[in-house]
């Protein structure tokens, strides 16, 4: 008897080699798709002495851009990178407040939120080279093109966020300024706002963290930040430089990684 | 009014009936908001923002999107081969680097008690190796493997790896660990236990961490083409250093549309999965 009801229970599951059938076809597609794009190359041997040169970089990396406090320097360069991801998510933070509002069928007409998701899901789908390429042309290169592409890339995901936040708010107390004859703004300012502010805060951390992390790229079209420094390091084989400006990278992230994974730990458990 | 502004940095002082003085508790925003007010301008200075230099020169911005669109559709053919190089990159990165990152990832959470040291060190060379962004990698291999989609697929797999297995260890960690227990007790191996208790509870999370991961990094590959690592990237290079600008047009509308609809397609997996 009992044993009948093992039998079946067996039963009801797929069966091992359906298992194994669903994996071979993903492995085969896998090996598909690799067929038609990837060509092999060989590890050369020039590649070989070019990486190990550059490890050697990592490990001894030249101290004199570490220490250099000119413009050229490791230390001003990771302050332009920080300050291109930081500025970044200031502008793109205050640009998404309005537009989460806008965004989000609680607080605007149908119409307008079908605008807005539009407009947001575009601007955040835009490459964001092309945005750094545009700005490079609009105001010239340098730090000023990357603080604007960070901020126009950056507003699309805060947004998104944010409006996801607002859909979880408490409707309670907006119904009740609502009861007592508040108007729009009045209802988001009291209703609203202090309900959201933690988590749009948490959201502006998290984005400050990979902001920090991209800025490093923005140097390759020339809208300032470290990533210059690095691909003409590395063009020119100089692994040393290239070793310090690596290690400026890393350390600028994991600190503000620490710093924002933790005040977002303080939030999160305050509420 | 000028009262009101003093107590915002001073605390209020009251005299209770019985003599005591209380002190009103200050917020701390006040000070946070100076702070970042303060940085703001610094970091102003640094990159040398300059508002009026955006407005008059911003029509710059519109003009080149007005020469991108309407974009030249019979360009499509030439560049239908980079574009499926670059989602395919990004497939292949994303899984290959999620399948690997899975048993490392067992490997490095602390429920299984492995060896501290090992643990520990690893970590760090995967957090140090996280920091970095996606380009230096494709960087160090072009210059091991030299130019192409290999490359690519490399560099995707290798960052997507760093990523997936941080995000997995930190929810193993998070895991009933009494059902892999209880088969530990039945006297089964480490893998088998592994493979019956703890597999199940974090594959929905695994799968939806895997697209996750396929999304930002169709986002990314687009980069690689600029640094030789094959995809749409050396398209976008070789148009714009041409100024074919309808051209251009066409490849920024399909790789929009294309992140749109892995996004899309993404969430909607997500969601089925969230629902299992």
């Amino acid at each position: 008897m009992s044993n009948d009801r093992i039998d079946n229970k067996l039963k009801e599951y797929p069966s091992v080699w359906v298992k194994f059938a669903v994996m071979a076809v993903f492995i085969l597609i896998m090996i598909f798709l690799g067929k038609i794009t990837l060509q092999f190359n060989e590890i050369t041997e020039l590649g070989v002495r070019l990486i190990k040169g550059a490890l050697y970089g990592l490990i001894t990396p030249s101290w004199e851009t570490i220490i250099d406090l000119s413009k050229n320097g490791l230390l001003y360069m990771v302050l332009e990178t920080f300050a291109i991801g930081f500025l970044g998510t200031i502008i793109g933070a205050v640009l998404s407040i309005p537009l989460a509002f806008l965004c989000s069928h609680r607080t605007a007409p149908r119409w307008v939120n079908v605008i807005f998701i539009t407009l947001v899901t575009v601007v955040r789908s835009f490459p964001t080279i092309m945005i750094a390429i545009m700005f490079v042309k609009t105001v010239g290169s340098g730090p000023f093109a990357g603080v604007l592409t960070m901020s126009i890339g950056s507003t699309g995901m805060i947004t998104k966020m944010t409006m996801e936040a607002i859909e979880d708010l408490d409707n309670g107390v907006v119904e009740a300024l609502d009861a007592s004859g508040c108007n729009a703004f009045t209802k988001i300012r009291l209703g609203i706002l202090p309900q959201l502010s933690a988590a749009m805060l948490s959201n502006i951390l998290y984005r400050l963290d990979i902001n920090v992390k991209n800025a490093s790229i923005l140097g390759l079209v020339g809208a300032g930040g470290i990533g210059a420094a690095l691909i003409v390091g590395i063009e020119y084989r100089k692994w040393n430089d290239v070793g310090a400006l690596l290690w400026g990278i890393v350390i600028l992230v994991l600190i503000i990684e620490l710093v924002s994974t933790k005040i977002r730990k303080s939030i999160s458990s305050k509420d | 009014m000028f009262d009101d502004l003093i107590h915002v940095f001073v605390p209020r002082t009251y005299k209770l009936s019985n003599g005591k003085i209380v002190k009103e508790k200050v917020s701390k925003s006040p000070y946070i908001i100076i702070i970042l007010i303060l940085m703001v301008i610094g970091c102003g200075k640094i990159v040398g923002f300059n508002f009026s230099q955006l407005i008059k020169r911003g029509h710059f911005f519109f003009d080149m999107l007005k020469k991108m669109f309407p974009c030249n559709w019979s360009y499509w053919p030439m560049m239908k081969k980079a574009m499926l190089d670059t989602i395919i990159m990004s497939i292949l990165g994303s899984v290959i680097g999620c399948v690997v990152a899975l048993p490392v990832s067992f490997f490095l959470s602390a429920n299984f008690k492995i060896s501290k040291v090992i643990t520990v060190s690893s970590r760090i060379v995967i957090t140090l190796f996280r920091t970095l962004p996606i380009m230096v990698f494709a960087c160090f291999f072009q210059l091991l493997f030299g130019m192409g989609t290999f490359t690519g697929t490399l560099a995707i797999s290798v960052f997507t790896f760093t990523i997936c297995t941080k995000m997995m260890y930190e929810y193993i960690e998070t895991v009933d660990m009494g059902a892999y227990e209880a088969i530990q007790s039945t006297g089964a191996s480490r893998i088998k236990c592994i493979w019956t208790s703890i597999w199940p509870q974090v594959k929905g999370y695994f799968f939806s961490t895997v697209l996750l991961t396929l999304e930002t990094n169709v986002k990314s590959a687009s980069i690689l083409g600029y640094v030789g690592a094959g995809g749409i990237g050396i398209v976008l290079d070789s148009q714009l250093s041409l100024r074919k600008y309808s051209n251009l047009g066409l490849v920024v509308l399909v790789m929009t549309l294309t992140v749109v609809a892995l996004e899309f397609l993404a969430r909607y997996g997500r969601r089925k999965l969230s629902d299992v």
